[in-house]
């Protein structure tokens, strides 16, 4: 009987403590879920919402269905801005997606100045990203005093126009994105190399196996799971790119750099068009809700068979 | 772990109450029963112009003990401007230009201030022009400041440099784009440097575009007697504006090679020596204070005039005061606009406010001398003694903006408003083709604006 009375009292105290546990997670929670729900959730639905009626400043006036999701469709700039940032999304791929992989190989494969090296390779990153373009836009300045034309001008070449060459112009924003958001990729993978069983690599030194194939047969099948993670986020990431064509660029040259977040700033901000704008954050976010699927997905098979 | 809570308790109910609190309505009256006003632009606590700022709050409020003032830091932004305009914090009385006033009063973010404007006596004493943009059916809904016409500003350097200065320093006056073309060409043949830039990006290029084609004779958009908008510059006439563009560049080499350039990037090409002429209002005269440039550099003329027109934008700078504004704030908002000398008349607060600000821009550096276009009748005490307070304060030499100055009064010139609708959605499409023909020389014109032309037609004015 009496085992019985202090079983009970332990299970009322475990009650009571998960009941206090509860409480306490939810007001820890709290204060997160109110911003989440104003500057996160509220916005979405209410965008959603805003996206289907005529808008009137930031008023919504009268219902109008997908008249708006109509119009930005059938706008004769579409399709070109869909591509662009397809096109983003693909150099981004190309140019900044190996760079810190190797950067972070490099970087573990180092026995002296490794701390100093990865504080100097991290600096960009602590640069806001608005700088940032501002910074590489003088550097492509097309005249003489640009300091890439300089360094052409150096090997005696004629000044590039740069961003004004609107076959490459989203090639070289690109590439300031990629200056600017290597670091952190890189110490991504880089926490990820740390995690690399060492005997992998001593068995491999030990079987012959120089610095590339150690990389190709021992580091890639051990971080692949990180690299294709970051695939997707850097896809998704970019697929969003906005500050960087407004402040380099203004989407030129001929609108060769403007893509569907630049075009959602001027229907919001500069032509005051909401409604389309609303219209075309939800097409973004239907695209961007599918890529997230695919990302967590992924994620979750991974971390299964990790 | 109590602590904890408590504290995860307090910081949660912190931000409710402090998001709960976020927004303004706008209540009229303060506690102790005054009119509540508030104004933008107003100086940081830092700033060098703050005292003054307060030394006007507290005569304006002594003079009008029935009205509380309060400044407020914002500037007028558009990326701001509606955000602000939403959440009810507007200031009562703020500042916007000519080119957003049309889009704020179809927002409906501007007060009626018709009645109290006739209230206070201001029937019959805007100018006829100006009147047309701040009113929409025939109701006035904001008060202009300044205005400007756009007329071409030089670097005199270069001017004198190629020659093209007369015996008393008076810059050469192009009298047409051809000869403005012929100019610059001189200017590169002998300084080296471009002759003429313009803003390519930002909408700044279609907004400098469209005057340049409207000397050309060409027309952007008409109203049906539907009244459904028709886009109409796919025209002979555009055509050739747009090449004139086209040939600064690639005939008469005589454009930067940069074809991405931005409203404050022309400045500095002007300030800079790297370019001889560009289209601009007698507002550069401010920004050319962030260069520091020496004041007898910069000159300016009037603009050139067209195969077809002699034809010049106006622009300039007015006061709305926000929607939900009570009668007796509007009223109150006039009165704090008269007694800082921004109405038609002028007493001596007003003239002493002037004056402070002059001193202000001169001490930024600011290039004194060049005038501006009375938003009032002829007879505005307010503009005369603007005008007086300009030559008495120039730090440059008068030759330099005389034929601008003098083409202000130039009754042969036709002075536009910006186009009626969906000007900055025209200026964006322009903007590409300013670009496209300044970045490939074998552009074609005619096809390039057909195809904008189509564009502006079924992404704008067919949603219109």
């Amino acid at each position: 009987m009496s085992s019985n009375k202090c079983k009970k009292a332990k299970k009322s105290e475990k009650g009571s403590f998960y009941k206090k546990s509860f409480v306490s997670s939810w007001l820890f929670a709290v204060p997160a879920i109110i911003l989440m729900y104003l500057f996160i959730w509220r916005p979405t639905v209410m965008g959603f919402v805003w996206s289907l009626f005529k808008m009137k400043g930031y008023t919504p006036k009268f219902y109008i269905g997908i008249q708006n999701y109509v119009e930005v469709m059938r706008d004769t700039q579409f399709i070109p801005l869909f591509l662009n940032t397809l096109k983003y999304v693909l150099w981004s791929i190309i140019v900044g997606f190996l760079p810190p992989v190797l950067l972070a190989i490099i970087v573990n494969e180092m026995v002296y100045f490794k701390q100093k090296i990865m504080t100097f390779l991290y600096l960009p990153a602590i640069i806001p990203a608005i700088a940032v373009s501002l910074l590489w836009k003088q550097m492509y300045d097309p005249t003489e005093i640009g300091l890439l034309n300089i360094i052409l001008a150096k090997f005696g070449m004629s000044p590039y126009q740069w961003l004004g060459d609107g076959n490459f112009t989203i090639l070289w924003i690109v590439v300031s994105m990629t200056w600017k958001s290597f670091p952190g990729a890189m110490l991504l993978y880089y926490s990820a190399l740390q995690g690399v069983n060492q005997e992998l690599y001593e068995a491999a030194t030990i079987d012959g196996a120089g610095l590339l194939k150690r990389a190709w047969y021992v580091t890639r099948p051990q971080i692949m799971g990180v690299l294709i993670l970051n695939f997707v986020r850097q896809i998704i990431g970019v697929f969003q790119v906005m500050e960087q064509p407004l402040a380099m660029t203004g989407g030129g040259p001929d609108g060769a750099s403007a893509s569907l977040g630049y075009q959602l700033y001027k229907y919001g901000f500069v032509t005051q068009r909401v409604g389309h704008a609303m219209a075309l954050g939800t097409i973004i976010f239907v695209v961007l809700i599918f890529m997230t699927i695919f990302y967590f997905r992924l994620n979750k098979k991974l971390e299964e068979t990790l | 772990m109590k602590l904890k809570k408590i504290l995860c308790v307090v910081l949660s109910l912190a931000i409710c109450v402090s998001l709960v609190s976020c927004g303004n309505s706008n209540k009229g009256r303060t506690e102790d029963g005054r009119i509540a006003i508030s104004t933008s632009g107003w100086p940081d606590p830092d700033s060098p112009n703050y005292p003054k700022a307060l030394e006007r709050e507290q005569g304006f409020e002594e003079a009008n003990p029935d009205v509380d003032l309060v400044g407020d830091t914002w500037t007028f932004d558009l990326k701001t401007f509606y955000p602000k305009a939403e959440s009810g914090t507007l200031p009562t009385i703020y500042r916007c230009n000519f080119t957003e006033i049309q889009r704020i009063i179809d927002g409906e973010y501007a007060a009626d201030l018709t009645k109290a404007l006739k209230k206070r006596g201001y029937d019959g004493k805007f100018s006829k022009m100006v009147e047309d943009v701040i009113s929409r059916n025939g109701r006035i809904y904001s008060v202009p400041i300044s205005t400007y016409i756009l007329g071409l500003a030089i670097n005199m350097d270069l001017f004198k440099e190629a020659g093209l200065v007369e015996a008393d320093g008076t810059p050469k006056q192009p009298k047409d784009w051809y000869e403005m073309a012929e100019f610059a060409k001189q200017i590169k043949e002998k300084t080296g440097k471009d002759g003429f830039v313009m803003p390519t990006m930002n909408n700044a290029g279609g907004w400098i575009f469209t005057v340049i084609a409207w000397s050309f004779g060409a027309e952007f958009m008409k109203q049906d007697e539907d009244g459904s908008w028709i886009a109409t510059f796919d025209s002979p006439e555009c055509t050739e504006a747009l090449q004139f563009i086209k040939d600064l560049k690639w005939k008469y080499g005589v454009f930067p090679q940069n074809t991405l350039i931005d409203n404050n990037g022309t400045a500095e090409y002007l300030a800079t020596g790297r370019a001889a002429m560009m289209l601009t209002s007698g507002s550069i005269g401010n920004q050319m204070a962030t260069y520091s440039i020496n004041p007898n550099s910069l000159g300016m003329v009037a603009i050139p005039a067209g195969p077809k027109r002699y034809v010049t934008l106006l622009g300039g700078d007015t006061r709305a005061v926000r929607e939900d504004a009570t009668e007796e704030q509007i009223d109150a908002c006039l009165r704090f606009l008269e007694y800082t000398g921004n109405g038609y008349d002028i007493d001596e607060p007003g003239k002493q406010a002037l004056r402070d600000t002059m001193e202000q821009s001169k001490a930024r550096g600011a290039i004194i001398g060049i005038k501006s276009l009375s938003p009032w009748n002829e007879e505005s005490p307010k503009q005369k003694f603007q005008n007086e307070l300009i030559e008495e304060n120039a730090n440059i030499s008068p030759n330099n903006v005389r034929l601008y100055n003098e083409f202000l009064n130039d009754t042969t010139v036709e002075v536009q408003p910006e186009e009626p609708i969906c000007a900055q959605d025209l200026y964006g499409i322009l903007d590409n083709c300013i670009q496209k023909v300044l970045g490939d020389k074998n552009a074609d014109c005619a096809a390039l604006l057909k195809k904008a032309n189509t564009d502006f037609q079924t992404n704008f004015l067919n949603n219109y």
